[in-house]
């Protein structure tokens, strides 16, 4: 198995261990953790945590691939994640996708990012950019290249 | 909670246990009702939403599989409304589903094509040319094939490697209209008892390789039988046919569920064993080799018996049935021989495990056992005379019986398998249980009776 | 329109989020009726308060909390310890809410917790965070950070938990399947009541706001509750608005005040001063009001049950002349389609199933037939599934073609 969690990561998990009834509860929180680690989570990481906390890796798979924040693959490229769902869609969502072709960027749409008063939003990582324009856009990618 | 109380269904009055699933009542009393998800031996898991009945006092259908039984209860599983909810529903399993049963193996013995027969939805209605794409021959490994178009996600085989086998190789993935039914990338199914999920599937989703495109089940003939395969004696159906002109062929063995025994399934193995009793068959008599006439052993064997005289042993394999193992016992009685079945070369420890597979791999030797046969070997003797049993042992002249080619330069007198021959074994567990006879060669094999009953001594 | 700030009392603050500025606006002071109340009698308050839950379906507080076992050494349940379980999913479109409360005062949500704790003798309480929330998580993490070290959290834990993206998580039985790292499919549902379980633990599931609309009840009095909103739907709601209005946003308000007054007061009425269309009342999943519907409706449950919608959430998004219906009912149901566990045939197909034939009617290549296959699939999907999200994606497609039927029959 060549995929080890992070001295930090593994006490981490000892404490979070505790704060559950079960190790199995630590399923997504070590799944966020390889992620982290990794940039991906890979069959190794799958297998490392089936260990830890004793879900059987299949199962883990089946639990990666029920999420969308998840990635079984190395994520090259900047993933610029654009809220297509109704709020976001009356605003202009198509607008700002529109301006997004082309550019050398993943761009993936995504459901509600629970943001809609700030509408057209994108997420990219772990940050959210609200009130969207194109010029916006371009702002905040060249502020993240 | 366990009393047995009365309840209606479509205004007729059942007794069943209070607190038990309404579904088992009606699969148990032969009231249709559709079904794809419940498993009895899995339990209930409600995706399938096929099993609905009505239930007085409830505003809404019910799923049968997860309703309780309760005194005053009343179903009812026919009528106009609740056969409109079915036919939705299927209607909506279908959308997605390739409807290509002429070249599909479960045809005949699926589900689906049997409720949407039932249904009146065989007339294509459902015509949405997008179809959701999945991969059509996925090779899951331990001779079982996928394919994610015809599954309808009851989560049957999943659960069954999940709770069952408790290997977990398969799983579902993805979500909605994307889920379907997987293995770990680079890992495959495999366990001992791994080719049950292809009779659980209710579709054509899971199919064995083994039996792929061989056969139209419809073809086929079903006996009751035992798996030979280890002590257990896990209660199987055996299908063959008989194609004009040509022998009578095992096409497969399938488990016959029997609650005391295997429940619902069997091993692999046990399983796949059907192969190796068709081949090689000892189909003649011989004499160092050479073929000869039946009359001609006979006469030979009676000569042997004569003049071996009182240094006779016999030795019977306990996989016999237990008439024929009496019947050579009442003819060694005659001659004076001893008998014996030594029983230490059919241990196989690394055979058995916790599930059903037994480290005893002789599907009769309690009857060896209670018949207080000797299990040692023979000491040397004169005549051996050998009913199948596995070893050789050194003897100055031997008659084997077998049902299998051995190189042995004997007298050999060929006979029936358990297949051609019906019979009763007792289980490790020393329950009694009778097989039927299946094949009917062309050429008929002779049961070791009915070659004993020719031997004048 | 009258002003009850219950929950966004100190959202304006500024530093709301820390404990310092919370403690200085009264933040934590309920703690000390936790001396002078028994669980039970905790309990009791809320139930008179009538506090209903905010999470989208609105069933009373206090039966869920009755069901969690008080009797701990008794009825052999000594050796599970019981949980609360605070949702904070939030992902229904339109909806953003919780997101306000544990970014601006996620001291209140604390305090909530410890009081509901306290109540149904809980020792830990998790909350389930939609993955996307990382940041809002952070400043609720920050402030947990801080309450522990204050020595609040002595007695009682809290953990923060992070979903990964999955809308149905958000329903309480699959929040807890997902806690217990499994694909998040709801449960098949008791027969009688019960409370949820977490690893055959009893636990309570509540939304943020629920729990975050505690402190104010235990400090002030069910009546002070009370004095807002209507009979069946007292207190007030974190009420949203999004879509064409010219300020959209989050702003609390009494049950029971009139809908268009809402938008025009808080929202500033239809941008760009267009006539409204439409308005989606509560979240995605309540069914769509045309504008005269919406001329009549006020926020709270009943006049939305008696007008064949529902509060929902109390996310409002606002639909002016110009809208296309069938292009929004196309976005609706692509959510629905992405969302769907798979688990239940009638869903896991009807959802992939209407988003296509919407999509056909869209790009004009419908049939008459098409609107009737819709309104029929919708019919299957409805009361047949393990959850209430088939059901709700039903009566979206019914309440879209029936109140726009016209625009339907245009495009094909
Ligand atoms: C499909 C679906 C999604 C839901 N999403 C949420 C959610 O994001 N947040 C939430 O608090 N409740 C959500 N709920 C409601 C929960 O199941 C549950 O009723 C609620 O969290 C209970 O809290 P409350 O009584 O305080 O409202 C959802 C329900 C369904 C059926
Ligand atoms: S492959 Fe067969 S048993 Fe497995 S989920 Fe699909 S239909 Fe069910
Ligand atoms: S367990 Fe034994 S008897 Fe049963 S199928 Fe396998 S080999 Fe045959
Ligand atoms: S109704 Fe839909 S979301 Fe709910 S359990 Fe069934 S498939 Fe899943
Ligand atoms: S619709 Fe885009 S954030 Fe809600
Ligand atoms: S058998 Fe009852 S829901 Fe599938």
């Amino acid at each position: 198995m060549s995929f080890v969690f992070s001295k930090e990561n593994l006490l981490r998990i000892e404490t979070l261990k505790k704060r559950y009834p079960s190790p199995k509860a630590l399923c997504l929180p070590c799944l966020w953790m390889a992620q982290h680690q990794e940039g991906y989570i890979s069959i190794d990481a799958i297998d490392t945590i089936s260990e830890e906390i004793g879900i059987a890796p299949m199962e883990i798979y089946g639990v990666v691939t029920f999420y969308t924040m998840f990635h079984l693959e190395p994520q090259d490229k900047l993933n610029v994640q654009v809220c297509k769902t109704l709020s976001c869609k009356l605003c202009g969502s198509d607008e700002i996708l529109k301006h997004l072709e082309g550019k050398d960027v993943k761009i993936s749409h995504v459901e509600c990012l629970g943001s809609c008063g700030t509408a057209p939003v994108m997420q990219i990582d772990d940050v959210y950019y609200e009130e969207l324009n194109p010029e916006k856009v371009d702002e905040i990618l060249k502020s993240l290249r | 909670m366990s009393e047995e109380i009365d309840i209606v269904i479509d205004s007729k009055t059942y007794h069943a246990k209070e607190g038990s699933l309404l579904i088992d009542l009606l699969i148990k009393e032969k009231i249709k009702v559709p079904y794809f998800c419940y498993h009895e031996s899995l339990g209930p898991d409600g995706n399938c939403r096929m099993c609905m009945v009505e239930i007085e006092g409830q505003k809404r259908p019910q799923i049968a599989c997860d309703t309780f039984i309760e005194p005053n209860m009343e179903v009812r599983s026919t009528g106009k409304t609740i056969e409109k909810v079915r036919t939705d529903i299927l209607e909506l399993e279908l959308i997605n589903h390739p409807v290509d049963c002429p070249t599909c193996d479960q045809a005949g013995e699926c589900s689906l094509q049997e409720y949407y027969m039932d249904y009146g939805l065989h007339e294509a209605k459902v015509s949405i040319s997008d179809k959701v794409k999945h991969k059509k021959h996925v090779d899951l490994g331990s001779n079982v094939i996928l394919d994610q178009e015809r599954c309808v996600l009851c989560a049957r085989c999943t659960r069954f490697t999940d709770k069952i086998t408790h290997t977990h190789e398969l799983g579902i993935i993805g979500r909605g209209d994307d889920a379907r039914v997987s293995t770990m990338p680079g890992r495959k199914l495999d366990n001992p008892y791994a080719m049950n999920v292809v009779d659980l599937c209710p579709v054509g989703a899971l199919t064995s390789k083994d039996f792929r495109f061989v056969q139209r089940v419809w073809f086929l003939q079903t006996v009751n039988s035992i798996c030979h395969g280890c002590a257990k004696g896990c209660n199987i159906f055996i299908d063959h046919n008989r194609v004009k002109y040509q022998d009578d062929v095992i096409y497969r063995f399938r488990p016959r569920r029997n609650d005391e025994v295997n429940g619902f399934f069997i091993c692999d193995e046990g399983r796949l064993s059907y192969k190796a009793l068709q081949e090689n068959r000892q189909e003649t008599a011989l004499l160092q080799g050479k073929e000869i006439r039946e009359e001609e052993a006979i006469q030979e064997a009676q000569t042997l018996i004569q003049k071996y005289k009182d240094n006779i042993s016999v030795v019977i394999d306990a996989n016999l049935y237990s008439e024929e193992i009496e019947a050579i016992l009442r003819f060694a009685k005659k001659i004076n021989a001893s008998v014996h079945s030594p029983l230490d070369v059919y241990i196989e420890e690394s055979f058995k495990d916790d599930m059903l597979r037994s480290a005893h791999r002789a599907a009769n030797y309690k009857t060896i056992e209670a018949l207080h046969i000797d299990t040692h070997e023979p000491k040397s003797s004169g005549l051996l005379i050998n009913f199948n049993h596995p070893q050789n042992f050194n003897a100055a002249a031997h008659i084997d019986f077998l049902t299998h080619q051995r190189d042995v330069p004997s007298l050999v007198f060929p006979i029936a398998d358990y297949t051609e021959n019906s019979g009763t074994l007792t289980n490790e567990d020393g329950i009694l249980q009778k097989c039927e006879k299946a094949i009917s060669r062309n050429l008929p094999i002779p049961t070791v009776i009915e070659i004993l009953l020719k031997v004048k001594v | 329109m009258r002003e009850c700030k219950i929950v966004s009392r100190k959202f304006d603050i500024p530093g709301s989020h820390t404990l310092e500025v919370s403690k200085a606006h009264g933040g934590y002071r309920t703690l000390a009726k936790m001396d002078e109340y028994s669980p039970l009698e905790i309990i009791e308050i809320i139930r008179e308060s009538k506090l209903r839950g905010k999470g989208g379906g609105g069933s009373p507080a206090s039966a869920k909390w009755t069901l969690m076992p008080q009797e701990n050494d008794k009825n052999g349940k000594s050796d599970k310890p019981s949980f609360l379980a605070v949702n904070c999913d939030e992902s229904e479109p339109g909806t953003f809410k919780d997101r306000q409360i544990i970014s601006k005062d996620p001291h209140l949500l604390i305090e909530g917790i410890l009081i509901t704790c306290y109540a149904i003798k809980a020792k830990h309480a998790y909350i389930y965070i939609r993955g996307e929330y990382k940041q809002f998580q952070d400043i609720l993490q920050f402030a947990i950070d801080e309450a522990y070290e204050d020595g609040l959290l002595d007695h009682c834990d809290i953990t923060v938990h992070r979903g990964a993206g999955a809308y149905i998580c958000g329903e309480k039985s699959a929040l807890l399947e997902s806690m217990e790292g499994k694909r998040g499919h709801p449960r098949l549902k008791p027969k009688h009541k019960e409370p949820e379980w977490f690893f055959d633990n009893p636990i309570l599931v509540n939304n943020v706001e629920t729990i975050a609309s505690v402190p104010f009840i235990i400090q002030n009095g069910a009546d002070a509750y009370k004095a807002y909103g209507t009979e069946h739907s007292p207190g007030t709601l974190l009420f949203a608005m999004s879509g064409h209005v010219n300020n959209p946003g989050v702003y609390e308000a009494e049950y029971g005040t009139s809908m268009m007054a809402y938008i025009n007061h808080f929202g500033g009425g239809i941008r760009n001063a267009k006539k409204l269309k439409a308005v989606i009342p509560g979240g995605a999943s309540t069914d769509v009001l045309t504008a005269q519907e919406a001329e009549c409706a006020t926020l709270d449950y009943e006049t939305l049950r008696s007008m064949k919608s529902a509060l929902g959430t109390g996310g409002m998004i606002v639909m002016d002349e110009d809208t296309c219906m069938v292009t929004v009912l196309k976005n609706l149901l692509e959510f629905y389609h992405e969302e769907s566990c798979g688990q239940c045939t009638p869903c896991r197909e009807g959802t992939g199933w209407t988003d296509k034939l919407v999509g056909k009617i869209l790009d004009k290549r419908g049939t008459k037939e098409d609107i009737e296959k819709l309104l029929e699939i919708a019919d299957t999907m409805n009361g047949k599934t393990i959850c209430v999200f088939a059901p709700a994606v039903a009566t979206v497609i019914k309440s879209f073609v029936s109140k726009f039927r016209d625009e339907f029959e245009v495009a094909v």
